[in-house]
């Protein structure tokens, strides 16, 4: 038996760091940890893609984030970004008022499926249509999270929401929107993907896809546009370590992933 | 002192145009000036009417007027409005190719000139209100000849630029018809 | 020049750079000429695919500190209202053309048609020279005080021309725009917030609190209702019998049938509201001093009506000798603005 030293922390004096487990990952242009999002949320890793894209392109400080409303919104009050708020459903418009005015600016909005597809239906076409410069995101999970779980534009057939208890129902409530196709169609759009960050491989995919949507920017390629799935355990009603599992097989097998479009 | 001169007509006899003309000639000879034109929905044979206001110091005169100094009557089409604004002394200028009826107000100074029948003749059915406005300038002496010359030119779309000779033609028709 | 087209040259004048705009009668002109003039300045116009897309443009425009409009008519303002609100919240200047039909939109325009506790100041012209100059005088205010200026006008400001030569008029030294947007603050640790929900992000305990941030707006608000010193053209009040009140184009008919009953021995004098908002409610608690009644006249069944009641207070009685006025479009020439017939209804209000 060998004599292990036996380690402790001295406790006559303050430490000189705060203890912690690991090394601090939160991207530099996250300001304040706390977001309040729900556990489990795909929103805040989505976002987080977008910050470290936004800072590894070096853009910081010509950026503008457009938000929308929903359960994102918490993330215009975190960033060290300038942020313009919007109301539901017009962000793409108020985008565009931006870079008209300051074409130098990078401009990204953040939207929801209830808030781009629902609400703000037309002035996302819109704005892909006429090939504005500006990047949209579009952070899909099926249902309206903030007000606990609503159907939208965007939820599958079969999917249970508050408003919808036996499951999206075609004949009742229609089909969803597949709003990625829809854009993809536009001539105006110069980049259009689908990814997810349900799963680790997904997440650097669907970096790679913000990246080449900034860059379609920065080279005035015309209007890009990426829509992210994500999860919302709390708007499915499941589990939170379900929820991965359960978007890709409900909401990704309709949203199918990948590029629609590139230049 | 402020003279009006009010213009009816149906849409696609030149009205607006012949308003905007007299109003440019007029503002070109230092004039204070307002116009008011008005129209129905339809682009050809709706009623459209113009109100001019001409006056040395700032119009005070509202857009549209209780009573009128003169008048250019094109068509008997929704004239009644512009009728009910004569008074005695009004000048008063008649198409008489196409007005059909009467101008029954008393004491008026009535004018008829043949101003399709004259545009028909120079070749162009549409410069009857260029006619009627080159005879409306030597009947009143509110604007010289020149100034609707020149007035033609600021007046006409781009697209029109090449009409202006005819246009001025027409004045001038106009002018030797009123003798 | 035609009223749309000197509205435009006001408003370049006024150092407008972008505008915002869908076609509507009798609007459309002044997007026609802002689509001419802005270019040549640098600026941007843009046709939007609807009211809402525009007043978003418009938005986003503003909250770089570019000075800019947007306008319609009143149904077009009645999709816009929800932005007009929030624009407000979100401390922004615009300027809100509406090129109304008839005087229908007084309350719309007055007590705004969107939601929560905010005001957006008036300015009705009645004519082009004056529609010149108040809508140069709407940029400077939507800058001062941080928040939407509308202007009414309507067909006959849209349609009638004078001769007017549109010089851009100095209000003095520029408002700070240091809120305004343009990327640079990202990073710093300070990067900026224009938004509805408050005017800076949450650190150190400050910033995003509705509560507060509400409080700050409505106190914004307040100073700029208190800044702004209502504006009225008064004439021939001191010995009139019937004090007419009317604003916009009818206030330039009544202007003209008071002259006329003057000179037929009627005591007539008139009271114009230049601001709806704030209404110059002294002005014309003054002008009807005296008076054996007040007569409104307005081209809809009876709005502004009620802000002279609470200027007068009772001490006058007040008849409204208004009522909606309209050709078969529905909103080119009021057959009723007319001198003679307004002459009589002032005169009839007095027996």
């Amino acid at each position: 038996m060998t004599d292990v030293p036996v380690r402790f922390v001295p406790t006559d004096k303050a430490p000189t760091r705060a203890a912690r487990m690991v090394d601090d990952f939160t991207p530099a242009l996250i300001e304040v940890g706390e977001h309040h999002l729900c556990p489990g949320c795909g929103e805040p890793i989505a976002m987080r893609s977008v910050l470290e894209v936004i800072a590894e392109l070096d853009v910081v400080q010509r950026s503008i984030a457009v938000f929308g409303i929903g359960c994102y919104t918490a993330f215009s009050n975190n960033l060290d970004l300038e942020v313009c708020q919007a109301l539901h459903g017009r962000a793409p418009s108020v985008a565009t008022g931006i870079k008209r005015a300051k074409p130098n600016t990078v401009v990204v909005t953040v939207q929801g499926d209830g808030d781009m597809v629902n609400e703000g239906l037309q002035e996302v076409l819109h704005t892909a249509a006429r090939g504005e410069s500006v990047t949209c995101i579009m952070l899909n999970n099926g249902v309206f999270g903030e007000t606990g779980g609503h159907l939208t534009a965007t939820t599958v057939l079969g999917q249970r929401t508050k408003n919808t208890l036996d499951g999206r129902d075609a004949e009742q409530h229609g089909y969803p929107i597949l709003i990625s196709n829809l854009i993809a169609q536009l001539e105006g759009a110069a980049y259009v993907a689908r990814g997810a960050v349900n799963t680790a491989g997904n997440v650097s995919r669907t970096k790679r896809m913000i990246t080449r949507a900034f860059e379609t920017q920065l080279e005035r390629r015309g209007f890009s546009f990426v829509e992210i799935l994500t999860m919302c355990p709390t708007g499915w009603f499941i589990e939170t370590e379900e929820a991965p599992a359960y978007l890709d097989d409900n909401l990704a097998a309709v949203h199918v992933g990948g590029v629609l479009k590139d230049w | 002192m402020e003279r009006e001169l009010v213009l009816s007509g149906i849409g696609g006899q030149g009205i607006q145009l012949a308003a905007q003309v007299v109003a440019r000639a007029a503002i070109a000879e230092g004039r204070e000036v307002q116009l008011f034109g008005s129209y129905g929905g339809m682009m050809r044979g709706g009623n459209t009417e113009a109100t001019i206001v001409i006056g040395d110091e700032p119009v005070e005169a509202p857009p549209t007027v209780g009573s009128t100094w003169s008048a250019i009557l094109m068509h008997h089409d929704y004239v009644e409005p512009t009728l009910a604004r004569l008074r005695p002394g009004s000048i008063v200028l008649r198409n008489s190719t196409v007005y059909e009826g009467e101008v029954a107000v008393d004491g008026i100074d009535l004018h008829d000139i043949p101003a399709t029948d004259l545009a028909v003749d120079l070749g162009n059915i549409m410069t009857a209100s260029m006619v009627m406005t080159g005879a409306y300038a030597r009947l009143t002496g509110l604007v010289a000849l020149a100034s609707l010359d020149a007035a033609v030119a600021e007046s006409l779309p781009p697209y029109r630029t090449k009409h202006v000779e005819l246009n001025v033609t027409a004045l001038r028709a106009g002018w030797e018809a009123a003798c | 020049m035609e009223g749309s087209e000197a509205i435009a040259e006001a408003m370049v004048a006024a150092g407008c750079r972008f505008f915002a705009g869908y076609p509507m009668t009798p609007f459309t002109e002044i997007l026609e000429q802002m689509a001419k003039q802005l270019p040549p300045v640098g600026g941007v116009c843009m046709n939007a695919e609807s009211e809402l897309e525009a007043v978003g443009m418009a938005w986003g425009a503003a909250a770089t500190g570019t000075p800019a409009a947007t306008g319609s008519t009143g149904q077009g303002l009645s999709l816009m209202q929800e932005s007009i609100a929030e624009l407000a919240m979100a401390r922004l200047p615009l300027v809100v053309l509406n090129m109304a039909r008839a005087q229908g939109d007084y309350w719309q325009a007055t007590r705004g048609g969107g939601h929560g506790d905010y005001r957006t100041p008036v300015l009705a012209p009645m004519d082009v020279p004056e529609a010149v100059e108040l809508t140069q005088r709407a940029f400077h205010w939507a800058a001062t005080w941080r928040n939407p200026v509308l202007v009414f006008g309507d067909y006959y400001l849209a349609h009638t021309s004078q001769s007017v030569d549109v010089q851009p008029i100095d209000f003095g030294p520029a408002p700070d725009v240091s809120w305004a947007l343009d990327g640079s603050s990202g990073g710093s640790g300070r990067a900026k917030l224009v938004s509805p929900l408050g005017t800076q992000k949450q650190r150190d305990d400050v910033g995003y609190d509705l509560s507060e941030h509400y409080l700050a707006c409505a106190a914004a608000t307040h100073a700029m209702l208190k800044g702004i010193e209502p504006m009225a053209e008064v004439a021939l009040c001191d010995d009139a019998d019937v004090v007419v009140v009317a604003y916009g184009t009818p206030g330039r008919y009544i202007r003209a049938a008071v002259k006329a009953l003057r000179e037929r021995g009627v005591k007539a004098g008139y009271v114009r509201p230049i601001t709806l908002l704030p209404f110059p409610t002294e002005a014309v608690a003054r002008a009807a001093e005296g008076a054996k009644v007040v007569a409104v006249y307005e081209n809809n069944q009876g709005q502004m009506v009620d802000d002279v009641r609470l200027a007068v207070l009772g001490r006058t009685p007040v008849s409204f000798i208004g009522g909606l006025s309209l050709d078969t479009s529905g909103f080119g020439i009021a057959p009723d603005l007319d001198v003679t017939i307004l002459g009589d209804r002032i005169a009839g209000a007095l027996s």
